[in-house]
């Protein structure tokens, strides 16, 4: 019989193809896929929207002038104006400030509008007066100086540089993202150990056919290697069904997302690179399935052979 | 027999050698060999004398209760596993039982030593060919295990065996289930491979196949072993063979 006559297809040494434990394991890594990436995106979007929020309240900050109390609401209007003037006037000849713009009626209207509605005459209302302040890029504020400055000038104006909205706002964030974090460990954790057991399984049922493969001068690698392989494909394929659900319930959150309104959660948006993340996952997932059959495999069998 | 003085090249070292399973009463005892390179031997006792279990520790299956062992020079009782593997791919083993991959072809099955070395398939196609051919096997290259008659199964598992041209070739009972027409010429591979430098050590109960066959014979009695020059003719008192 020739030699180049005959097709022999080369089957592998270990039947891990037919395993039943193959369809768990996608199962398994497509949920955890799915979960990880849904969870990611919202770490990631929560990043980008401190960013924004950082970006935005750093070179910035609010003067507010109390209104007067005087029972004639003209009079009023023209005493808190007056004190407005004079916070501006301190305002402006501090060097680090580059603008000092007072928010004009139509703005105040605006802010107070989802309050008290339309038709609204701020003119008769006893509501503060904003300065929104802009600080020179890199510059640093003595906020203690600016309201002692502003105090001496008028007492009736206050300085608002954020901070404490915003580290409640962070702190806020932090949290969700901790617990977001955790729940990629437990995912990464359970996938773990179901790739743990379906291979310490899978090792137990064909202890016979590694015990030949030793007796032929297999290495633990040569057979760890088949596994890491195998586990890799499957983890693979589950990651890539996974993902494939993922996308469409990642978008659905973020439309979702976009109807509430206020904006704060409109600006939780995920960049070009957050997606490459996110779609990096079922090869993550791969590398993770690899790593830990094959170190499972080379632990079993130093312990069972 | 080499005398004590003008020590060979032994390929397996055996000193004070002990096996028990579990809690059990010794089944081999105080077992002192050496096996010099190229010899052959037959290894003869009755069932249950520890044949078995002796041909074990050679093919590095097994560790001794005590004593130590070392073949190819090394000493298996602290030999890690890398190293333990490496030293198996120098040994071929014909199984009593077989011991084929039943999902693998016969042609897979021989293959096998080859391909855990990492050898090219074009190489190992070649190689696995050519020796299915000699055993008369060309015709079942495709077949698994289960389809193979006893006699067949025993010649796929002695090309497995053969195929890595090992340094030491051992053989439980290789000709037990071949026809006779067969077993003579597998016999003679055997012969040829120790020719060429195997060296080779058959157990075996036919006392046909050690008269037809001058080569000293490893005899296990009483949890002990002794060796007898050719067809029986005097015990060597030496443990060099």
């Amino acid at each position: 019989m020739s030699n180049k006559t005959v097709f022999i297809a080369r089957h592998e040494e270990l039947p891990l193809k037919n395993n039943s434990t193959s369809l768990f394991l996608q199962i398994m890594v497509a949920i955890a896929v799915f979960l990880f990436a849904v969870t990611l995106s919202g770490v990631l979007s929560i990043n980008s929207m401190l960013q924004n929020w950082n970006e935005s309240i750093l070179g910035s900050l609010t003067v507010q002038i109390m209104p007067s109390t005087n029972i004639n609401s003209e009079k009023a209007m023209a005493e808190t104006l007056a004190h407005q003037n004079k916070a501006l006037e301190v305002l402006n000849n501090m060097e680090n400030i580059e603008k000092a713009q007072p928010l004009t009626d139509k703005q105040l209207e605006k802010l107070i509008q989802p309050w008290l509605g339309d038709g609204i005459d701020i003119k008769d209302l006893p509501i503060p007066r904003i300065i929104d302040v802009k600080i020179k890029k890199g510059a640093d504020i003595d906020f203690m100086d600016l309201a002692y400055k502003l105090a001496q000038a008028t007492p009736m104006a206050s300085v608002d540089n954020h901070k404490l909205w915003l580290n409640k706002l962070i702190q806020f964030a932090d949290g969700i993202k901790i617990l977001a974090l955790s729940i990629l460990a437990l995912v990464i954790m359970i996938t773990s150990g179901a790739i743990f057991y379906t291979t310490q399984t899978s090792l137990g049922l064909h202890k016979y056919t590694i015990e030949i493969l030793h007796l032929m001068g297999a290495k633990d690698t040569y057979v760890a290697q088949q596994y890491a392989k195998r586990s890799a494909i499957l983890a693979l394929q589950g990651g890539l069904i996974g993902l494939a659900i993922a996308i469409p319930t990642i978008f659905g959150i973020a439309s979702l997302a976009h109807q509430i309104e206020g904006g704060i959660i409109g600006e939780a948006k995920l960049s070009s690179f957050d997606w490459l993340i996110i779609v990096g996952l079922p090869a993550f997932a791969s590398v993770i399935a690899m790593l830990t059959a094959y170190y499972t495999v080379k632990q079993t069998l130093q312990r069972l052979m | 027999m080499l005398s004590s003085t003008n020590k060979p090249t032994s390929i397996i070292e055996m000193q004070n050698v002990g096996i028990r399973y579990g809690q059990g009463p010794e089944i081999l005892s105080d077992i002192k060999l050496s096996l010099r390179k190229g010899s052959f031997h037959f290894l003869t006792g009755r069932s249950g004398a520890g044949k078995t279990s002796l041909l074990s520790m050679m093919y590095l299956a097994q560790k001794p209760s005590r004593g130590t062992v070392s073949v190819f020079g090394q000493n298996v009782n602290f030999a890690n596993r890398d190293a333990l593997a490496l030293l198996r791919r120098k040994i071929g083993v014909v199984f009593q039982d077989f011991r084929l991959i039943d999902h693998l072809s016969a042609f897979d099955n021989v293959a096998l030593p080859l391909r855990v070395c990492g050898m090219d398939e074009r190489e190992v196609r070649k190689r696995v060919m050519e020796l299915l051919q000699w055993v008369e096997l060309e015709r079942s290259i495709q077949a698994t295990p289960a389809t193979l008659s006893g006699g067949e199964k025993q010649r796929v598992a002695i090309a497995r065996a053969v195929i890595n041209r090992p340094e030491l070739l051992l053989a439980d009972e290789p000709t037990g289930n071949v026809d006779n027409d067969i077993a003579p010429k597998l016999m003679k591979l055997f012969v040829e491979l120790n020719k060429l430098g195997t060296t080779v050590v058959i157990a075996t109960h036919s006392e046909k196949l050690i008269s037809d066959f001058a080569y000293p014979r490893l005899h296990l009695q009483n949890h002990g072993l002794k060796i007898f020059a050719p067809n029986n003719s005097a015990e060597l008192g030496g443990r060099h063979v």
